[in-house]
């Protein structure tokens, strides 16, 4: 028999809901209260997550993203500002000792990646993993990907991109110098993919989730069941939510 | 004196920098290191900022102090090493 993961689908979250439900998820599992978790979301209203090690006034708008009603949060995950709008949001929670997660990070990143890359193609997108963590297509970035580990649990989220403005998403990041603004805007469009822009079409959260769903369960060889998060967990997230992710403190400390 | 850089590490990330220094003794007052690359633990680069402090702004010296924290604090990076910081920072002063 295969084994179990548990899966969640939480659509509509805010930025600091999302980023406290990763949390709380992988406190419960590094406790061993809950199984390996694939989770799928979106974001409302749509928002700018930025990396750990980012400073958020030297990356983000905030007069623009207030004016916009867009969200934003610090992640605990190191890696770039992500404007999260159009997009199937994934994050992963499994210990670090299992067996099908390698202990080399990098090798690990390839490996989530991968499960995404068989996600995509079920999406009928060939794609391959880029290191250290983006996957591309036709030399294209579709998808990046962000993994921490903390208590011996690995947490990676990540994105892949459903449809995107770039012109929107440099209204809402600052850029070191204003002059090559239109060069970066046009650098981004030549880079950075969507699946509708591959597929040409709409392509929904539901079947998108689907796919990437099939994608983890043939890549780890496991069976994705639908769940719930726990009473302990939506405790934990809402004190993580509270304490960390909507305070100034944590989103402005660097 | 206040100073900043942003330094593309080779094969890495973008760093960016935020350096307050004594002009005086040339010496590390304050740093903050940021960007968008990855540490693990994540936590140890407010150990790193920390024990730069008062650190002589020389290519050598940092580099040892870099390399010394890195290991007693077991810190992996991915997309920054050493001499990548060490150059953001001395970016800095030009």
């Amino acid at each position: 028999m295969k084994e179990e993961w548990r899966l969640l689908e939480t659509e509509n979250y805010t930025a600091a809901a999302n980023m406290a439900i990763d949390r709380a998820v992988l406190v419960a599992n590094s406790e061993g209260k809950v199984p390996p978790t694939v989770r799928f979301f979106t974001w409302k209203p749509p928002a700018i997550s930025i990396g750990y090690f980012q400073s958020l006034k030297e990356e983000v708008d905030l007069d623009v993203c207030r004016k916009l009603g867009i969200d934003y949060v610090r992640r605990i995950t190191g890696g770039g500002a992500v404007f999260h709008d159009e997009e199937l949001t994934y994050s992963i929670v499994i210990p670090e000792s299992h067996s099908q997660i390698p202990k080399n990070i990098i090798e690990s990143y390839g490996r989530i990646c991968g499960a995404l890359m068989k996600g995509l193609k079920h999406l009928g997108i060939e794609s391959k993993y880029a290191p250290i963590n983006d996957i591309i297509t036709g030399g294209k970035k579709i998808s990046g990907n962000a993994q921490t580990r903390k208590a011996k649990t690995l947490l990676q989220h990540g994105t892949i991109l459903m449809d995107l403005d770039v012109d929107k998403m440099f209204s809402l990041l600052k850029v070191p110098n204003e002059k090559i603004k239109d060069k970066l805007i046009v650098d981004v469009k030549q880079r950075v993919t969507s699946v509708k822009q591959i597929l040409g079409e709409d392509i929904r959260f539901n079947e998108a989730a689907e796919a990437m769903k099939i994608g983890f369960e043939e890549e780890f060889n496991v069976e994705l069941i639908d769940g719930s998060l726990t009473e302990e967990e939506i405790e934990l997230a809402k004190k993580f939510e509270r304490e960390c992710f909507s305070t100034r403190d944590w989103n402005n400390r660097r | 004196m206040n100073s900043k850089s942003v330094y593309k590490v080779p094969n890495g990330k973008l760093l960016k920098i935020f350096l307050e220094f004594n002009e005086k003794n040339n010496s590390i007052e304050s740093i903050n290191i940021t960007g968008d690359f990855f540490a693990y633990p994540e936590e140890a680069i407010e150990t790193m900022e920390d024990e730069l402090k008062n650190t002589l702004l020389k290519r050598e010296i940092l580099l040892e102090k870099i390399n010394s924290i890195i290991k007693e604090n077991n810190i992996e990076f991915i997309g920054l090493n050493a001499e990548g910081l060490t150059e953001g920072i001395l970016m800095c002063l030009k």
